[in-house]
């Protein structure tokens, strides 16, 4: 593929810049870091974080603020505790967001079920680790998929 | 030294760091005329480059190339080493500085010191080496590495202060404890019996009932429970056996002392006293020896055998014990006086206090003390069924504990005060109460009732009232409170006093409470000759204390009996650690409890066996190891080393001490610290055994570590398959406030990652992981790509996230991320971290004390345009504490700053050196070869291999050899003495040693002879050490006979040699620099400035070079502001004369004498130079691209138009929305595989001006691998901030460049493949800006062949040796700088400027150089004139003459290489120092033993 950059809106970075938690995007040196200590692209190689970066540097606001992979970012700041630079790569996913919202890629509502989606991540990890504290008490095996089922259940 | 005027500057120089840096600024400083003062704080010069194994980019080994400069400096006659020493404070003003100094105590006395090594052989403590970096063990007492300068060894007791050795100090022995634990911990219980056998000749003894202050002293008790010290000599004494104990022979003084009395006081005296020659007679009163040991304590505290053994151990000494003898009725102390020479009165205290109640004197009422001498004694002794014991000490729990075991069912103890008071120890408290003994506290007799015989006590209770004389409350009675309890018998344990009256005979005087008196620090009584000491002084005290006193009158006897002053006992108090020390040790010890030893039980208890039962070893060693000191401390004070040091070099008295010295100027050349990783979890340092840090893995490679050379993993030793690289570890990393680029680890790890390779014994593969590969020095992109492309070395980029362990096979995963985004984990059996530099915080505290500048890092501050300066006039900094930088660099620094203060203190130049004075050389010319063999034992290196005894009479035997002796070591200060002595008396007149190397010895020897009047060339060497007891340890007899033949050899040699004359030449005292650009001008200027005439040759008609072009640079200096007056000051020096348009043409001479030919406008004037020095400063230029459209398209520039665009403002240019810049143009490829070094920052610098100019102008900077090394990586981090875009693309897929029509438009359109994205990138720009290869001017060819200097294969100049020489050529005399020598900042040429000016001092300030004297000579009658040794000699010191037709010598050229004198077919030319003779006599010599 193309990119012309005629064509990009070469002052996105700046924008994201002045949104808080985007502050330091332009700090990014591409080293891949955040990449590699990410664990959701573990599970999704299309979750790229040094790529989310490249292309707002680049001003591919559309392609950025429209994509599915800015809801993808768990929050979990492992990228931010290692970034060598301080890119601080969850604020940025945070500021992104919010400028998603703001200029109408995605309802409220959106970011109201993802946060719902959030906690109820949380819930069942937390339920499904008790689960298997408990068995373990009981010295019972662990069945963790039935755990799972379980678990969803009770939720 | 005399102190001459220099214009109020003083001639000598500081030189902060002895490093490569430090050694450097202090050769070129000593040799320009300035004495020098080298601190190191460590016990060896030589840095961190002694610890690397192989440098960049040509894989020297770093020690070898190092080690002579290491010899060099120290053997320099205006160097002052000054190493294992610490600068307080440098105060005062340029010219004029005042410099603290802290030479830490070494232990070990640096004049005698041989540098053997026996003593670290037989150190018992083990500690990790900082040179190894803790990989590999050292000793307490060591030398940092086997090459270490000074070769002299230091005992580490740094960390002693953490636990004070309390124990020490507080034992009235003072006995070594934290020896003797650290002995126990290590199993070694025969030495630690030794050890404490040293200082106290009862252990056995106070191993059981010593109340052992030292535990009461102990560190360990602050943390949680002090260590069982007493209880750990009773286990040793318990495992020795003292009937086999060596007796050792004393020479008798003929003196006799007497001792009055055989206990512990008398007993010791007597030992010391024997030990000392002196005879002593004891006299004891008892039947028995021993005192109260043997009459007082009873025998299930203290075994009576016991008591005996150690005794008998005395006497077999000399001692006499005559026992039942008692003074003033046997015998008088008159008589004694008469017949002895000295008099020691240790008579103790064995007359029970009166209780002085009514009743006392019934039967049923004893004396605690008659009591157990009675028992003790074997006497039958009945106690009633009922006993009360009166007394709260130990003397009252014995006499119960005692009765108790005779049979008495009820024993009570009755004491005045509380438990609280009580002075028995608690041990004793509780064994007794355990034993079913009752104590009634705050109870005092009123009167003991009976008829006849006592049958009840009447009691009263007491309260506590105010404190008493002893500090301990006073008891009080209470009224109305009076008792009865019914007994059979009281023995009263109240205390005891000295029977004394006898000595009242001699006017010996007492104390009011009958003591007798003596001056507490020796012992001495009023009558001179009587000394006493013991309870009979103090009144009842401990063992130890009276043990104590003995020793004490026992070393004032012996000083009386010599007739010295009595030596007074100074005893340091026990220090208390604070809070915070407590804390300390805490969290880094832990809690523990202290090891009880095993008891009898108490039903088992009945008779008089031993209650305690000892500690197994085991145990013994669980509760050594407890001694703080053992972990924290180095030297445990064994003095084994004391015993072991032939040269008698170890004192542990030492103290540091404090020295100021008089400067001019300082130079800091403090280097710096590598960075420790362990704060980065991920990565896995210090948790993964298998993850080592880059200068740790210098070490695994080397054949000097820890496994000499075998590349190996830590966790189980076996040769690792596939290693990773992990680049910018604590570097580029402002997470971990480390944003700078530490600038070497690329290439040291590309270094690494080769050496390895060739290292390993199975196929190995390396993968170097990176950001951006940063090879920007001379040569080091080729080296980076014969690593990629021949060695196999494997490149990824990307900055690794995670090392892991996978299994317990000790391989690791890492986890990274490509390029394209891809995540992987890759499998690797060793991961090396290249780790950053840091700047050290002793040296960042020097600098804030002395007020220099410190960057937010704590390095060094300097400025663009002065990079050797600091913010402190008449402070200088070299090397890394200015930023990271490798090591030629810092040599070029360090001769830069060198360079610098020659100037600045030119005018005292010479007034603080000195010279070397010899007598007249003596002429031995006609006479008969008398030869001097010096054999050499060094210590056991060679004595103990080779039978050198046996060597030396067979030396006698040589032909010619008029003495041989043999020396423990050769090269010992007082055999150098002996030596010129030796020649003296015997009238040598060739001198030969067998000993060791002539690379380190020969030129101690040969100085040493000429200091004896002979020609230093009259010395020959036979290397016995290396050649024969090294590689023949196992074959002694083998090794002798090979020692002979070598000196057999040797003599034969010696019995040719004849002097040799060095040529001496004389010294133009004038520079010729070549070139008038920034270096070139700053070279001149740095000579002139010292007073030397220059000439400034420049082709052009005007100076100033490239540095035209340039207008600012990265910190935003006005560069023509600093050019402008660059060149003001060069044409206005008186000394410098400028000649402009101005070509070279020929070229004449040596160092010292050039003549250089000139011609000047166009031809029509040539003109001679006489010049001592050359300088050629040609500079480089701006290569002229054919790619990217330059020349084609107005809008495509270089850096250096687009700089001319943006200073003339061009209103196009400075508003335009697109532009980009292109790196590594011309540069990098296979035309010119080498970095030109400044196009990024350059790129950057223009980058960033002109956002400055316009905020939103969007700049792509496309790039290979961003080279911002160093500081300059902050301006990297600020383009970005502002906004600039870097897209890196590969060399494979260079960016395209095209013109494109659209519209009416004719488009300049960049494109270039995103890697991130994976997708092209198209950029219409403005215009677009090439970053162009820098390269070499036109004429360098031809003015290296005029100078017969070399140039490499990208036409720069290449000097005589890229690591140690930067600026230097082989060719003497010549030297080089600035973009001549490789492509550089403004600043780094600068500094190599005034380096190779700095170079050029040291032979301008020269009256005469000295050549070799070892050079080829030519025999005209054999020559034939075929001018092969012409073709071959690498210095062109050899030429056939064409008039004559024969070959004649250069001798101020030839290097005496011998390469002429092998090729030579006719054999006219020989070698001097190795002619044809000579060596064939070594030959038949060698042979003449077949």
């Amino acid at each position: 593929m193309t990119v012309a950059l005629s064509e990009l809106d070469t002052k996105f970075k700046y924008d994201v810049a002045n949104e808080p938690g985007g502050e330091n995007i332009k700090l990014c040196f591409a080293c891949g870091l955040c990449t590699a200590s990410c664990p959701v692209a573990d599970i999704d190689q299309k979750f790229n974080p040094r790529r989310i970066i490249r292309m707002v540097l680049l001003g591919m606001r559309k392609e950025v603020l429209s994509s599915d992979t800015i809801w993808f970012c768990i929050q979990c700041y492992n990228c931010q505790g290692h970034c060598p630079q301080n890119v601080d790569f969850a604020d940025i996913m945070k500021a992104l967001r919010s400028i998603a919202v703001r200029e109408g890629h995605v309802a409220p509502s959106f970011v109201e079920k993802i946060k719902e989606i959030d906690v109820f991540c949380q819930k069942l990890r937390h339920e499904m680790v008790s689960e298997i504290v408990d068995s373990r008490s009981r010295g019972t095996e662990v069945e963790p998929s039935g755990l799972a089922m379980e678990a969803l259940k009770r939720l | 030294m005399e102190k001459q005027s220099g214009n109020g500057k003083i001639g000598a120089v500081l030189v902060v760091g002895g490093g490569v840096g430090g050694i450097q600024a202090a050769l070129d400083l000593a040799e320009s005329g300035y004495y020098v003062y080298l601190v190191e704080k460590s016990p060896s010069i030589g840095g961190v480059m002694a610890q690397l194994d192989k440098t960049f980019p040509t894989n020297d080994c770093s020690m070898c190339i190092l080690s002579p400069k290491l010899v060099e400096v120290a053997s320099h006659q205006n160097v002052r080493l000054l190493t294992y020493t610490e600068i307080k404070s440098i105060n005062g003003e340029a010219g004029n500085f005042n410099v603290k100094l802290r030479k830490k105590a070494t232990y070990v006395d640096w004049e005698k010191c041989t540098g053997c090594g026996v003593c670290s052989e037989w150190c018992p403590v083990v500690m990790k080496s900082e040179f190894n970096t803790g990989l590999g063990p050292r000793r307490a007492i060591y030398t940092p590495f086997p090459q270490a300068v000074p070769k002299k060894y230091v005992i580490d007791k740094e960390e002693e202060r953490l636990c004070h050795a309390a124990c020490r100090d507080a034992c009235p022995l003072h006995m070594n404890v934290p020896g003797y634990i650290k002995l126990i911990a290590e199993g070694q219980d025969e030495e630690a019996y030794g050890l404490i056998r040293a200082t106290n000749p009862l252990p056995a003894i106070c191993g059981r009932i010593c109340y052992a202050p030292c535990q009461e002293a102990c560190n360990r008790g602050q943390i949680d429970e002090p260590l069982a010290i007493r209880d750990l000599k009773r286990f040793v004494t318990d495992y020795s056996d003292i009937e086999k104990l060596e007796v050792p022979t004393v020479e008798p003084s003929g003196k006799s002392v007497a001792i009055i009395g055989a206990g512990p006081a008398g007993l010791v005296a007597a030992h010391d006293l024997a030990l000392k020659g002196h005879k002593a007679v004891i006299f004891e009163a008892l039947p028995k020896p021993g005192g109260m040991l043997q009459v007082g304590i009873p025998e299930y505290r203290l075994p009576k055998e016991l008591v005996r053994k150690e005794i008998e151990y005395i006497t077999k000494l000399g001692v006499e014990i005559k026992t039942g003898v008692e003074i003033g009725k046997h015998i008088s102390l008159g008589e004694l006086r008469r017949e002895f020479n000295a008099i020691f009165l240790g008579i103790g205290a064995h007359q029970g206090m009166e209780l002085k109640v009514p009743g006392e004197d019934l039967p049923g009422v004893v004396q605690g003390v008659e009591f157990l001498r009675n028992v003790n004694l074997g006497k039958k002794v009945r106690v009633g069924r009922k006993v009360a014991v009166i007394g709260g000490g130990n003397t009252a729990l014995d006499c119960a504990r005692t009765a108790k075991r005779l049979g008495a069912e009820e024993v009570t103890i009755l004491y005045r005060r509380t438990r609280a008071e009580m002075p028995a120890s608690v041990e004793e408290i509780d064994a007794a109460e355990a034993e079913g003994i009752k104590i009634e506290f705050l109870v005092a007799p009123g009167r003991f009732v009976g008829n006849k015989r006592l049958s009840k006590i009447e009691l009263i209770r007491m309260k506590l009232g105010a404190p008493d004389a002893s500090g301990r409350p006073r008891p009080v009675p209470v009224a109305g409170s009076e008792f009865e309890l019914s007994v059979n018998s009281v023995i009263a344990a109240l205390g005891q006093a000295a029977k004394t009256d006898f000595v009242k005979e001699l006017c010996i005087s007492l104390s009011k409470r009958g003591t007798i008196e003596v001056n507490p620090g020796t012992g001495a009584t009023n009558i001179e000759g009587v000394f006493a000491g013991g309870d009979a002084v103090t009144g009842p005290a401990f063992v130890v204390d009276a043990m104590a006193a003995g020793r004490r009158a026992a070393r004032s006897i012996d000083a009386f009996l010599r007739g010295i002053p009595l030596p007074v006992e100074e005893r340091a108090e026990p220090q208390k650690l604070t809070a915070e020390e407590i804390q300390r040790l805490k969290n880094r010890f832990g809690e523990s409890s202290q090891h009880k030893m095993a008891e009898v039980p108490v039903e088992q208890r009945g008779g008089f066996g031993e209650v305690t039962l000892g500690y197994s070893t085991q145990e013994a060693c669980k509760e050594a190891e407890r001694c703080l000191a053992g972990q924290v401390t180095g030297c445990i004070q064994c003095l084994e080393c004391v015993d072991r040091c032939e040269a008698k070099a170890i004192d542990h008295s030492m103290k540091d001490t404090f020295e100021e010295v008089k400067v001019g100027a300082v130079v800091f050349a403090g280097g710096y610290e590598c960075y420790n990783p362990s704060e980065l979890y991920e990565l896995g340092y210090g948790r993964l055994p298998n993850v080592v840090t880059s200068i740790e893995f210098e070490r695994i490679l080397s054949a000097s570590g820890p496994f000499q050379g075998v590349l190996q993993r830590l966790s189980d030793g076996v040769p690792p398959q596939k290693i990773a690289f992990i680049q910018c570890v604590g570097s580029r990393d402002a997470k971990h406030n480390r944003p700078y680029c530490s600038s070497v680890c690329c290439t040291y790890a590309i270094k690494e990652a080769m050496i390895a390779k060739e290292h390993s014994t199975v196929p190995l593969d390396v993968t170097i992981f990176f950001m951006d590969l940063r090879t920007y020095g001379k040569d080091f992109d080729r080296y980076y790509e014969r690593a990629r492309d021949e060695i196999g070395v494997r490149f990824v980029r990307s900055k690794v996230y995670s090392v892991e362990a996978v299994d317990s096979t000790g391989d690791l995963v890492v986890k990274f991320t490509t390029e394209d985004g891809a995540i992987k984990r890759e499998k690797f059996s060793m991961v090396v971290l290249s780790v950053g530099f840091q700047s050290s915080p002793e040296l960042v505290k020097l600098a804030k004390q002395v007020g220099i500048q410190l960057n937010p890092y704590g390095f060094c501050q300097t400025k663009p345009f002065s990079p050797v300066e600091t913010s402190k006039p008449g402070i200088f900094v070299c090397g890394a504490f200015s930023a990271p930088k490798d090591i030629p660099e810092t040599v070029m620094q360090a001769s830069g700053a060198a360079g610098e203060i020659s100037a600045f203190l030119a005018s005292a130049r010479n007034t603080l050196t000195k010279e070397r004075v010899y007598p007249p050389e003596k002429d031995v010319a006609g006479e008969e070869p008398r030869i001097g063999v010096f054999i050499c034992h060094c210590g056991i290196n060679i004595g103990g291999y080779v039978n050198v005894p046996d060597a030396t009479e067979f030396a006698k035997t040589l032909p010619n050899v008029v003495y041989a002796e043999r020396n423990l070591f050769t090269c010992s200060q007082d055999t150098q003495e002996r030596i010129k002595k030796v020649i003296e008396e015997y009238k040598l007149n060739r001198v030969v040693v067998a000993s060791c190397t002539p690379r380190t010895h020969e030129p101690l020897f040969r100085e040493t002879i000429r200091k004896a009047g002979l020609n230093p060339y009259l010395f020959e060497m036979a290397n016995i050490r290396d050649q024969c007891s090294w590689v023949h340890m196992r074959e002694p007899d083998k090794a002798t006979e090979k020692a002979k033949d070598l000196i057999r050899m040797a003599v034969a040699k010696a019995r040719l040699i004849e002097p040799l004359k060095p040529l001496s030449l004389p010294v133009n005292r004038s520079a010729l620099v070549i070139g008038g650009g920034v270096a070139g001008m700053t070279s001149a200027l740095t000579l002139a400035e010292q007073g030397f005439e220059v000439h400034l040759i420049e082709r052009s008609n005007v100076l100033g070079g490239v540095a035209r072009r340039i207008h600012y640079n990265l910190d935003g200096e006005d560069v023509q502001q600093f050019l402008g007056q660059l060149i003001k000051k060069v044409q206005k020096h008186p000394k410098i004369r400028v000649y402009t348009d101005t070509w070279i043409v020929d070229v004449h001479g040596y160092v010292g004498n050039f003549t250089t030919e000139i011609m000047r406008y166009r031809g029509r004037v040539i003109e001679k130079i006489d010049h001592g020095v050359t300088i050629i400063a040609t500079g480089a230029e701006e290569y002229k691209p054919d790619e990217y459209l330059w020349g084609r398209d107005p809008r495509v520039l270089t850096q250096l138009e687009l700089e001319e665009e943006i200073v003339k403002k061009n209103p196009d240019m400075i508003n335009c929305d697109n532009l980009v810049m292109i790196q590594c143009v011309g540069c990098r490829n296979d035309e010119r595989p080498y970095c030109s070094r400044v196009c990024c920052n350059e790129a950057i610098k223009n980058a960033l001006k002109l956002r400055e100019m316009k905020p939103d102008m969007n700049i792509y900077i496309l790039y290979r691998d961003m080279r911002t090394y160093g500081f300059y990586e902050e301006y990297y981090e600020e383009a970005r901030r502002k906004g600039i875009i870097f897209l890196h693309f590969d060399l494979e897929d260079k960016p395209r460049v095209r013109q494109e029509r659209k519209g009416g438009q004719l488009l300049l359109r960049v494109q270039v493949k995103d890697k991130v994205l994976g997708d092209e990138i198209v950029i219409d720009a403005d215009f677009l800006v090439l970053s162009v290869a820098m390269v070499s001017s036109p004429d360098v060819r031809e003015l290296a062949m005029l100078y017969k200097v070399p140039v490499n294969e990208d036409g720069f100049f290449l000097e005589a040796h890229v690591k140690l020489r930067p600026v230097d050529f082989a060719t003497e005399g010549v030297f080089v700088c600035g973009l001549a020598h490789a492509p550089k900042s403004l600043e780094e040429s600068i500094a190599q400027a005034k380096a190779a000016a700095s170079r050029a001092t040291t032979i301008l300030v020269k009256d005469a150089i000295i050549g070799e004297g070892i050079v080829a000579s030519v025999n005209e009658e054999l020559c034939s004139g075929c001018g092969v040794c012409e073709v071959l000699c690498p210095y062109g010191a050899i030429a056939v003459d064409r008039e004559k037709g024969v070959s004649a010598v250069n001798e101020a050229l030839c290097k005496g290489c011998g390469t002429c004198c092998a090729a030579c077919p006719s054999g006219a030319v020989q070698q001097r120092g190795f002619t044809r003779q000579e060596i064939s006599a070594m030959l038949s010599a060698a042979l003449a033993g077949v």
